[in-house]
C-alpha cells in the first residue's frame, strides 16, 4: 500500500484546496462568458480594464481577512481602518494655516509622511483587535465591530462629518488617478505586488503554513510548538495595516480624505473571500480565493449596473451570493469527500 | 464556600453595574446641562428610543441562547419602506401594519432556516439577511436611494403624537411588548431552554429539548420585533428609508451586553437590556444637548461596547479562578 | 417480571481491525449495584457505550425489563430507562438546581412554568437524596460533587430503571465519596439498578453487590462480590497471565541522566520526582484519574507547575516552543483534537515541529517536503495511496503513526508518548512498539504512558506507578516483574 505514483484514485492527487479554486475559476469563466453574452458593451477593451482596476482595493483588503479567517479569525473592523485612514491621509498632509475652516487646514507634512503615520495608526488599530481578541479573549466579531465603529469615529471627528478636500498635495492623488495603460492605474500594481507578497507567504513561508495549522486545529498547533498569539496577532496587524493601505488608494483615487469611505467593505472582504472558496471554519482557504471571489462578484456588479438595474441591486447580488457560495462549496466538497 | 460568594458578586455586580451607569450619565449630563433633565427633552429621548428597545429587548433572548443577529437594522429599513410603500399605495394603517409585521417574521424564519436548518454560521447567515433586506429595500425607494415621502400627516400619530402623560402610543405598545419578553424570558419554557442552550446545548439535548426549533422560534421572535421597530421609525421620521436602521445591530448588542447579559449565552435579562438601551440613548441625547456634533457618536459607541465586552469577560474570567 | 433488570445476549461489537467486545454475556439483577471492571481496552468502556446508544451493536441482544433494548442515541436510552453520568457533567451551571432538575420535563400551563405535583416531588427526590443542596441556588455555585447529586437525582425523577456512573469517585473528596455511597445504596431501595465503573477496587468491595470483570473484549466472570475473596482474586480476573514475552532486558544499562524532575506539584500532581536516562524507555503506569496526561503535559511544558524540570541540563519552563527545540516532543493522549491536523494532508502535517528543516533559504521547499513525506510514509509504513489524503480520512492507527512521524521528525532526544496505541489495532500497535524499540537502541529516550499494563510490562526498561496524582513506586523491569502487585498499587493499595 506504498504506491505513491499509482494513481488508483485521481482525485486524491488534486487536494481539495485545488479543487475548490478550480471550481470556482470555472464560474468565474461561465460567468465572463454568459456577461460578455448577454450584456451589452459587456466585451469591451475599456470596460475589462475598468473591471480590473476596481477590484485593485477590495483585494487587497481581501488579503488581511483572508488570513485571518484561515487562522479561524473574524476582522470586522477594515471597513472602519479604510475611512480612517483616508480621512487621516489627508489630514496629515492638507497645507497648514490660512485656511476659511478647520476642514481646510491639516498638518502640513509631506505625502511620504503622511502616509507612513497614517499606517502607523491603521497598526494600532490591529492591535487594539489583537489585545482584545487574543489577550482578552473577546469574541473575534464584536470585538472588531466595536473597534470598527472607533476608527470610523475617528475618522468622522477628524473629517468633521464630511471630507477633507482642500489643500492636498500634487502626489495625493497620483496613486489612485495615475494611469499605466488604460485604466490600470498605481492601485493595480500595488495590489498585484502585494497578492506576490501573500502567495509567496501563503506557499512558501513557515509562517503562512503556520496560519493554516492554527486553523486547521488550535490545539494541536499549540501543542506543536507554535505561539499562536503572537502570530494570530502579527495576523491582526497586518490585516489593519493592508487596510490601511486600501485605504489611502481610495481616497488617492477620490482625491479626498472622506469619511465615508469604506463603508460597507468589512462585508465585500467576507464576500469575496467566501465566494472564492476560503472556509468560514478555518484552516482552508487562499488568497486567490480572494481573487477569484473579487472578479467574479466585480463581474456580477457590473452586468447588473449595465444591464440598467438599480445600483443597489448589487447588495441583493451580494446576499445571494454568499449563501449560494457557502452551500454550493459544501455540497461539492461533501460529494467528494465521501 | 468560596465559590458561593464569588457568584453571588457576580450577580450582585452585574444588577448594579448597569443602574449605577445610568445614573452616572444622568448625573454628568444634567449637570452640564440644564436642558438634559427638563421634560421635553425627557420624553423626546423615551419616545426615540422606541425601535431600539423593541429590537435590543428580542435580541437578549436570541443571544441567551448563545446566537447572533446582525441583520436587525436591515429588518427594520426593509419594514420601514414598506410600510411606507402601503401607506401611500391607500391601505388602511392596520392593514399595513400587520402585513408589515408579517414580513417580519417571514425574514426572522428565514434567518432561522439559515442559521439552525442549512447550519450556516450566524454572523455569515444575518449579514446575507441583512444585504439582502438593505437591497431590497433600497430598490424599492425611489431611485434606488431616496426615501419615500408624501405620507400623511397623522403618520406620526403612533409614534410621535402625545397620547398619555405626554407621551405617544408606541411608547405604550412597546412596553406591552417588553412586559411580554420579560414574562417569556422568567416565566416561560421559551426563557428557560433559551438559557439551557446557551448555557450547555449538549445536557439542553439531552433533556430532550429541541434546540432546532426553540432557536428557530427566537429569530422569528427578533424578526417581529424589528418590524415594530421598522414601523415606528416609519413614524416617528414621516419617511419610508431603507437605511434607517443602519447600525442598529451594532447598538442592539451595546444594551444588551451593558445590561449584563454575557455574550456567550446562558444567562441574561431582558428588563437589564431595558437600562441598556436607555444608558445608550441618554448618552446620545446628552451629547446632542451639551453641543457635541453628531459625528461624535460612532467613536463613543465603539468605546462603549469595547468596554462592556471587556468587563463582560472580565467578570466571567474572576469567577473562573 | 423477571429478577434481571437487564440481560445481554452475545454482545459483539467489531471496529475495522478491533473486536472491541466479542460475544459477551451476562445478566444484571435488579436493584443492585452492578461492577463492571477491565483494564484499560477490556471492553468497558465500548459497552457502556452500546447501552447508552452512542454506538450500534454489530452482533447480539439486550434485554430491558425482558423486552428487546435498542437505543439509538443518549435521549432514546434516557427515555427507556438508561441514565448515565458521564465524567463531563451534564447541568447547566447557569440554572438553578431546579431549573436543572425540571428542565425538558416542566410542568407548563399554555406555555408558563408552573408548579405542580410533578415538579413538587422530583424536588422531594432531591431533598430525600440530599437535603443540603438548595435548590434555589445556581448550579454553578456547587461543588463536583453536589453536581454529580444533581444528576442522579434527575435520573431517579426521570424513573430511571438503571443509572450508570462512570468513575463518579475521580473527581471528589473522601467524605463526598462517602456521601455518593449512601445515596447509591438508598437508591437500590427506590428501585434503581446502578451500574458502576471503577478501577478503586476497594470501592468495589465497599459497594458492590455484583461483579463483572471484562478482558480483552470479553467475558471473563460474573459473580457476586461476596464470593470474591480478595483483592488479588478480581486483579488475577482482570489481568490474566500477563505474559512478558517480549522484553528483553538490556546489556547495558543506561548511566547518562537526560532528564530530572524534582518535586512536580500542581493542582492534579504532588510532589512528583524521577529521571529519565539516555537511551531508556521509562514507561508511567496508572489507571484513569492517576494523572498520566497531566503529568506528561507538565514535563512538556504545556501547563503550569512549580518544581524544575531539568533537560541536559538545563531548566525548562512552560513554552511548547522552547521545549521542542531543547529536544522534547509529545505524542499527545487525543490524537484528533490534540495530535493530528485532520483537515490537512498527511504531507502537511508531518514537517510541523520542524519546518526550517525543509527550508531552503529561508522559504518551503515542495520537493523536501515530499521526500520528507515519502521517507516517513515508508519508514513507519503507513497506509494511503497519496501523500496528499486527509488525515481524517485515515485510521487510527495511521493517525498515529503521523503523530509519530511528525515527532520523530523534530529530531527529539526524549520522546513523551501519552496512550500511544489507544484504540489501535492490535498489528499497528507491534508496529510502534517496534519503533520505540529502534529510537531507544539509537540513544533516545522514551516516557511512555498508559493504562495497558501489558505494552508496559512488554516494553520498558522501568517502570513508575502513579496513583491520584502521587508517584507510588518505581520498579526495574525484568522476568520477576509481579503483576499483581502492580495492580495492586495502581488500584490504591500501599506497597
Amino acid at each position: 500500500m506504498r504506491n505513491l505514483n499509482a494513481q488508483n484514485n485521481a482525485n486524491s492527487r488534486i487536494s481539495n484546496l485545488t479543487f475548490a479554486i478550480l471550481s470556482m475559476l470555472v464560474v468565474l469563466v461561465v460567468i465572463f462568458t454568459i456577461a460578455s453574452i448577454c450584456v451589452p458593451r459587456f466585451f469591451d477593451i475599456n470596460n475589462i480594464s475598468n473591471l480590473i482596476a476596481q477590484q485593485a482595493e477590495i483585494i487587497i483588503l481581501g488579503i488581511g481577512v483572508t488570513f485571518l479567517l484561515i487562522a479561524g479569525y473574524f476582522d470586522m473592523s477594515v471597513g472602519g481602518i479604510i475611512s480612517m485612514a483616508a480621512v487621516l491621509s489627508a489630514y496629515f498632509c492638507q497645507a497648514t494655516g490660512a485656511a476659511a475652516n478647520d476642514l481646510g487646514s491639516g498638518l502640513g507634512l509631506g505625502y511620504g509622511t503622511a502616509i507612513a503615520l497614517t499606517l502607523i495608526c491603521c497598526m494600532a488599530i490591529g492591535a487594539l483587535n489583537a489585545l482584545l481578541v487574543v489577550k482578552l479573549k473577546v469574541n473575534s466579531v464584536i470585538a472588531t465591530l466595536g473597534t470598527m465603529a472607533v476608527a470610523r469615529g475617528i475618522a468622522m471627528i477628524v473629517a468633521k462629518g464630511a471630507q477633507r478636500i482642500t489643500g492636498l498635495p500634487e502626489e495625493f492623488c497620483a496613486i489612485g488617478q495615475f494611469t499605466i495603460i488604460g485604466t490600470i492605474n498605481l492601485a493595480v500594481v500595488i495590489s498585484i505586488i502585494l497578492l506576490i507578497i501573500a502567495l509567496i507567504i501563503e506557499n512558501k513561508t513557515i509562517f503562512g503554513r503556520r496560519i493554516y495549522l492554527i486553523g486547521a486545529n488550535q490545539t494541536a498547533a499549540k501543542l506543536s510548538g507554535i505561539n499562536v498569539d503572537r502570530q494570530v496577532a502579527i495576523l491582526y496587524i497586518t490585516s489593519a495595516f493592508l487596510a490601511g493601505i486600501s485605504g489611502i488608494v481610495m481616497a488617492s483615487r477620490f482625491n479626498a480624505g472622506n469619511c465615508a469611505l469604506g463603508t460597507g467593505y468589512e462585508f465585500d472582504a467576507l464576500v469575496i473571500t467566501v465566494l472564492g472558496g476560503t472556509s468560514i471554519f478555518g484552516g482552508f482557504g487562499s488568497v486567490t480565493c480572494a481573487v477569484v471571489g473579487a472578479f467574479i462578484l466585480g463581474i456580477l456588479s457590473t452586468s447588473v449596473n449595465m444591464l440598467g438595474f438599480q445600483p443597489s441591486m448589487q447588495m441583493l447580488v451580494k446576499g445571494v451570493v454568499i449563501i449560494v457560495s457557502i452551500l454550493a462549496l459544501r455540497f461539492a466538497l461533501n460529494k467528494r469527500n465521501v | 464556600m468560596n465559590l458561593n460568594r464569588s457568584i453571588s458578586w457576580k450577580s450582585t455586580f452585574k444588577n448594579l453595574y448597569v443602574f449605577s451607569v445610568l445614573a452616572l450619565i444622568i448625573i454628568i449630563f444634567s449637570s452640564i446641562s440644564s436642558n438634559f433633565i427638563g421634560a421635553p427633552n425627557i420624553t423626546n429621548i423615551i419616545r426615540q428610543s422606541v425601535p431600539l428597545l423593541l429590537v435590543s429587548t428580542s435580541v437578549t433572548l436570541l443571544m441567551m441562547s448563545g446566537n447572533i443577529d446582525l441583520s436587525v437594522g436591515g429588518i427594520l429599513g426593509l419594514c420601514s419602506v414598506v410600510f411606507s410603500i402601503m401607506i401611500n399605495a391607500g391601505s388602511g394603517y392596520f392593514m399595513a401594519a400587520v402585513l408589515t409585521l408579517l414580513l417580519g417574521v417571514f425574514i426572522g424564519f428565514f434567518n432561522g432556516f439559515l442559521v439552525v436548518r442549512l447550519r450556516i454560521v450566524p454572523v455569515i447567515a444575518t449579514l446575507a439577511t441583512m444585504s439582502l433586506c438593505v437591497g431590497l429595500g433600497k430598490l424599492m425607494s425611489p431611485g434606488g436611494i431616496g426615501l419615500i415621502k408624501g405620507l400623511p400627516e397623522d403618520i406620526v400619530g403612533f409614534g410621535r403624537t402625545p397620547f398619555l402623560l405626554r407621551l405617544p402610543i408606541s411608547v405604550y405598545v412597546a412596553a406591552a411588548v417588553i412586559i411580554v419578553l420579560v414574562v417569556l424570558q422568567r416565566k416561560t419554557l421559551l426563557g428557560k431552554y433559551a438559557a439551557a442552550i446557551g448555557g450547555n446545548s449538549t445536557a439542553a439535548e439531552l433533556s430532550g429539548i429541541n434546540v432546532v426549533k426553540t432557536v428557530w422560534l427566537l429569530y422569528v421572535i427578533v424578526g417581529l420585533c424589528a418590524a415594530l421597530a421598522g414601523i415606528t421609525r416609519t413614524s416617528l421620521l414621516s419617511l419610508g428609508d431603507p437605511v434607517t436602521g443602519m447600525g442598529m445591530e451594532m447598538d442592539a448588542m451595546i444594551a444588551v451586553v451593558l445590561g449584563g447579559t454575557s455574550f456567550s449565552g446562558g444567562e441574561g435579562s431582558v428588563a437589564r437590556t431595558v437600562i441598556g438601551v436607555l444608558v445608550l440613548m441618554c448618552l446620545t441625547a446628552g451629547m446632542q444637548v451639551i453641543g457635541a456634533e453628531a459625528y461624535y457618536q460612532t467613536i463613543v459607541k465603539g468605546i462603549v461596547l469595547i468596554i462592556a465586552v471587556v468587563v463582560d469577560v472580565l467578570v466571567k474570567e474572576k469567577i473562573d479562578d | 417480571m423477571s429478577d434481571n433488570v437487564l440481560e445481554i445476549r452475545n454482545l459483539t461489537k467489531v471496529f475495522p481491525g478491533v473486536r472491541a467486545i466479542d460475544d459477551v454475556s451476562f445478566n444484571i439483577e435488579r436493584n443492585t449495584v452492578h461492577c463492571l471492571v477491565g483494564e484499560n481496552g477490556a471492553g468497558k468502556s465500548t459497552l457502556i457505550k452500546i447501552l447508552t446508544g452512542a454506538y450500534g451493536r454489530s452482533d447480539g441482544t439486550i434485554l430491558l425489563n425482558g423486552k428487546e433494548y435498542i437505543a439509538h442515541n443518549p435521549k432514546e436510552a434516557k427515555k427507556m430507562g438508561i441514565s448515565t453520568l458521564f465524567q463531563e457533567l451534564n447541568v447547566v451551571d447557569q440554572l438553578t438546581v431546579e431549573e436543572n432538575l425540571t428542565l425538558g420535563n416542566e410542568d407548563t400551563k399554555y406555555g408558563f412554568l408552573t408548579k405542580s405535583d410533578k415538579s413538587k416531588k422530583i424536588l422531594e427526590v432531591l431533598k430525600s437524596i440530599e437535603p443540603s443542596i438548595n435548590s434555589k441556588h445556581k448550579v454553578g455555585r456547587l461543588s463536583v460533587a453536589k453536581k454529580q447529586i444533581v444528576e442522579i437525582a434527575k435520573a431517579v425523577a426521570s424513573e430511571a430503571d438503571i443509572i450508570i456512573m462512570d468513575e463518579p469517585t475521580a473527581a471528589i473528596s473522601e467524605g463526598e465519596i462517602k456521601r455518593l455511597f449512601r445515596i447509591i445504596r438508598n437508591l437500590k431501595e427506590n428501585n434503581v439498578t446502578v451500574i458502576y465503573i471503577s478501577h478503586r477496587l476497594d470501592e468495589i468491595f465497599e459497594l458492590g453487590d455484583n461483579v463483572t470483570v471484562m478482558r480483552d473484549g470479553k467475558h471473563v466472570e460474573t459473580k457476586p462480590v461476596r464470593e470474591v475473596k480478595d483483592r488479588s482474586e478480581l486483579i488475577k480476573m482482570m489481568i490474566g497471565k500477563t505474559v512478558i514475552e517480549s522484553y528483553i532486558p538490556k546489556d547495558e544499562k543506561a548511566e547518562e541522566t537526560l532528564l530530572e524532575v524534582k518535586g512536580l506539584s500542581n493542582s492534579k500532581l504532588h510532589d512528583i520526582s524521577f529521571n529519565v536516562n539516555k537511551g531508556e524507555i521509562v514507561g508511567f503506569y496508572g489507571l484513569v484519574g492517576a494523572g498520566k496526561t497531566e503529568l506528561a503535559r507538565a514535563v512538556y511544558g504545556a501547563d503550569k507547575y512549580s518544581g524544575e524540570v531539568i533537560f541536559k541540563g538545563e531548566k525548562l519552563g512552560t513554552s511548547t516552543g522552547k521545549v521542542i527545540s531543547a529536544g522534547i516532543v509529545l505524542v499527545p493522549e487525543e490524537r484528533r483534537t490534540e495530535g493530528v491536523f485532520t483537515k490537512l494532508t498527511i504531507r502537511e502535517n508531518i514537517p510541523v515541529m520542524n519546518m526550517s528543516k525543509i527550508t531552503k533559504a529561508g522559504f518551503l521547499n515542495s520537493n523536501m517536503e515530499r521526500k520528507v513525506a515519502d521517507e516517513y510514509i515508508e519508514k513507519l509504513d503507513i497506509a494511503t495511496h497519496s501523500m496528499e489524503k486527509e488525515t481524517a480520512k485515515l485510521s487510527g492507527g495511521n493517525q498515529q503513526k503521523v503523530v509519530i512521524s511528525k515527532c520523530l521528525f523534530a529530531d527529539a532526544d526524549l520522546l513523551i508518548m501519552d496512550e500511544p496505541t489507544r484504540g489501535i489495532d492490535v498489528g499497528t500497535k507491534g508496529e510502534i512498539y517496534s519503533i520505540m524499540r529502534q529510537l531507544s537502541t539509537e540513544g533516545k529516550s522514551i516516557m511512555m504512558f498508559s493504562s495497558e499494563l501489558p505494552e508496559i510490562v512488554n516494553n520498558c526498561d522501568r517502570i513508575m506507578l502513579l496513583y491520584d496524582g502521587k508517584l507510588k513506586a518505581e520498579i526495574e523491569n525484568g522476568t520477576d516483574i509481579n503483576s499483581e502487585m502492580i495492580i495492586h498499587i495502581v488500584t490504591g493499595g500501599e506497597s
